[in-house]
C-alpha cells in the first residue's frame, strides 16, 4: 500500500478530494440545521407566530443566561449537578465493574443472584425516591445515590455480558499453558471486554444524568434539575429552556470525553 | 528404546449433559515415543478435540488413566493470536503465563521468531499479518516454552487451500527441525499421510483405536510425499478404514 502522498495516483486524489468535499457537505448541512431551527426559532416568537412566554426563544433564554452569570449562580448550578453527576457515574462505574468480576468468578454467586438483577434492572428506580429521602436527606448525598442507582445495574449486566463472551478457544489456550482463573482474568477477559467497556461507558453516561436529574427533581435546593423544577413551578419557562440548553451541552461534552477515551482505549481488539 | 512421552492406557471418558450421557471413548489405549509425530484421524464426531483434553490434562478421565511426561504446547484450529498484544508479546504469552519469563527466556524466544522469519514482524499487530504468517507465530508461540510434546488440533483447516499447503510445509519442517514430538488431530487424510511417522485410525464413537500404521517414507518433506507413489496407497487404504 502506499502512504507517500506525493507517489498518489491522479485517481486516488480525486477520491481523496471527494471523500473531503463529502465531508464538508455534511458538517456544513449539520451546522446549517442548528442555525436555521434556531432562526425559525426566534423569528416565529417575534413575528407573533409563537407565544415567546409557552416556547422562550433563543435570544431570550441568551438574556437567561447572562441574567444568571451576572448574578454568579450560573456556574453554581452547573457545577452542583456535574459534581453529582460525575461522583454518581463515577461510583456507579466503579461499583458495577467490580460486582460484574465477582459475578464472572464465582458461577455460584452469579446463578444465585441472576433473578434478582433482572428484577432491579426492570425496577423503575424513580419509585425509590421517597425511601431515599429518608435514607439520606435532602442533600447531594441522595442525588449522588440516586445516580448510583440508576447507573450501576446496567453496568453490571453490560460488563458481565462481556466477560462472558469471553472466546472459549482463547480460554482452552490459556488453560492449556497453565493459566490459573486470575491470569485468564487479567491476561484474557480484561483485555477482550476493552470494546465493551467503552460502549458501557457511553450507555452509563447517560444513565447518570437521567439519574441525577432525576434525584434533584425529587429533593435539591441547586442544580440543573432544580432550575428547570423551579422555573416550571414559577412559569418562568425561559428558566427551562435555559437549564436544557446547558444540560444538553453538558451530556455531550461527557460523552465526547468517552469518545476520545475510546480513540486512546480501544486499539487493536479486532483479530 | 526412546522414552515414552504420552500414554493412554484403558481410557473411559463420560460427557454429561442435561438431557444424559454420552460415552466419548472407551478403552483407548496408545502410546507416542520422543520425537515422533503421530497423527490420528477418525470419523467426524469422534470426539477428536476431547482427545487432546484428555491429553493436555485438562480433562480427567471416567476411567483408566493418561500419563504424560513433560509440559504440553496446545495449536488450534484458528490462530487464535491476542488482537491487542504485538507478535512479540504473543509469542511471549505462555512464558508469561508460566511465570518464567526470564531474560534469557525472552531472548530464547525472540532468537526462535527471528530464525524463522518473524523478525520484522515481531513489533506488529497480529491483523497485520498474513493468515500463513499468523499461523507461523502461533506456532512459535507453542515452541516458546519447550515444550515435550505438542498437541495440534487441526491447525490448518481454517486456511484456503494454497496458504494451507505452504502453512503445512512450514509447519511441518520448523517441528522436525526442532525434534519435536507431536500429536496431530485431523480429519483430512492427506494431511495425515504427508506430516506424520506412524497414523492412527479412530473408530467412531465411543472413539477407539481401530488400525495404526507406521508410514515408512523415509523422507519428511510433506509435499515431496504427495509425489510420492506411496502416498496414494496410503490414502486408498486409510479411506477404506475411516469408512468401514
Amino acid at each position: 500500500m502506499k502512504h507517500d502522498p506525493k507517489n498518489f495516483s491522479g485517481e486516488h486524489l480525486l477520491w481523496q478530494k471527494k471523500r473531503k468535499r463529502r465531508l464538508a457537505i455534511v458538517w456544513s448541512l449539520r451546522v446549517g440545521l442548528l442555525l436555521c431551527f434556531l432562526l425559525f426559532w426566534e423569528l416565529s416568537t417575534r413575528l407573533g407566530w409563537a407565544d415567546p412566554f409557552l416556547v422562550s426563544s433563543p435570544s431570550r433564554i441568551g438574556a437567561t443566561l447572562a441574567s444568571l452569570y451576572a448574578e454568579g449562580t450560573l456556574f453554581y448550578h452547573i457545577g452542583v449537578t456535574l459534581l453529582e453527576t460525575v461522583i454518581g457515574f463515577a461510583a456507579a462505574v466503579a461499583l458495577g465493574y467490580a460486582i460484574a468480576l465477582l459475578l464472572w468468578w464465582s458461577d455460584l454467586l452469579r446463578r444465585v443472584l441472576e433473578p434478582y438483577i433482572v428484577v432491579l434492572n426492570a425496577l423503575p428506580k424513580i419509585a425509590m425516591g421517597p425511601l431515599i429521602i429518608i435514607w439520606c436527606g435532602t442533600g447531594s448525598k441522595a442525588i449522588v445515590f440516586m445516580t448510583i442507582l440508576v447507573g450501576i445495574i446496567v453496568v453490571i449486566m453490560h460488563s458481565l455480558s462481556a466477560f462472558l463472551e469471553t472466546d472459549e478457544n482463547k480460554l482452552l489456550l490459556l488453560r492449556s499453558m497453565g493459566a490459573g482463573k486470575r491470569q485468564i482474568l487479567t491476561k484474557l477477559v480484561i483485555p477482550s471486554s476493552r470494546a465493551a467497556f467503552i460502549s458501557m461507558l457511553k450507555v452509563a453516561v447517560g444513565m447518570s444524568w437521567i439519574g441525577s436529574i432525576m434525584g434533584e427533581y425529587i429533593v435539591s435546593r441547586a442544580g440543573l434539575g432544580y432550575l428547570i423544577v423551579y422555573g416550571g413551578q414559577v412559569f418562568k419557562l425561559d428558566l427551562v429552556m435555559t437549564a436544557t440548553v446547558v444540560l444538553c451541552a453538558l451530556a455531550a461534552a461527557m460523552y465526547f470525553l468517552v469518545v476520545l477515551l475510546e480513540k486512546i482505549l480501544v486499539k487493536n481488539t479486532k483479530n | 528404546m526412546k522414552e515414552k512421552i504420552l500414554t493412554f492406557d484403558n481410557v473411559k471418558l463420560i460427557y454429561h449433559t442435561v438431557r444424559g450421557e454420552t460415552v466419548a471413548t472407551e478403552g483407548l489405549s496408545f502410546e507416542i515415543s520422543e520425537g515422533e509425530f503421530v497423527a490420528m484421524i477418525g470419523p467426524s464426531g469422534c470426539g477428536k478435540s476431547t482427545l487432546l483434553s484428555l491429553a493436555a490434562g485438562l480433562l480427567k478421565p471416567s476411567e483408566g488413566t493418561v500419563t504424560r511426561r513433560g509440559s504440553v504446547g496446545y495449536m488450534l484450529q484458528r490462530d487464535e493470536l491476542f488482537p491487542w498484544r504485538t507478535i512479540e508479546k504473543n509469542i511471549l504469552l505462555p512464558l508469561e503465563i508460566q511465570k518464567k519469563l526470564t531474560s534469557e527466556a525472552r531472548e530464547e524466544a525472540k532468537k526462535l521468531a527471528e530464525k524463522y522469519g518473524l523478525k520484522e514482524f515481531l513489533g506488529s499487530y497480529p491483523a497485520e499479518l498474513s493468515g500463513g504468517m499468523r499461523q507461523r507465530a502461533a506456532l512459535i508461540r507453542t515452541l516458546a516454552p519447550g515444550p515435550d510434546i505438542l498437541l495440534l488440533d487441526e491447525p490448518f483447516s481454517a486456511l484456503d487451500y494454497q496458504t494451507r499447503l505452504n502453512v503445512t510445509q512450514d509447519v511441518a519442517g520448523i517441528i522436525r527441525r526442532e525434534h519435536k514430538t507431536a500429536l496431530l488431530i485431523t480429519h483430512d487424510i492427506s494431511e495425515a499421510i504427508s506430516l506424520a511417522d506412524r497414523v492412527i485410525v479412530l473408530t467412531g464413537r465411543p472413539a477407539r483405536v481401530a488400525h495404526t500404521h507406521s508410514l515408512g517414507f523415509g523422507e519428511d518433506d510433506p509435499l515431496k510425499r504427495r509425489e510420492n507413489r506411496q502416498f496414494s496407497v496410503w490414502f486408498e487404504l486409510l479411506w477404506k478404514e475411516l469408512n468401514a
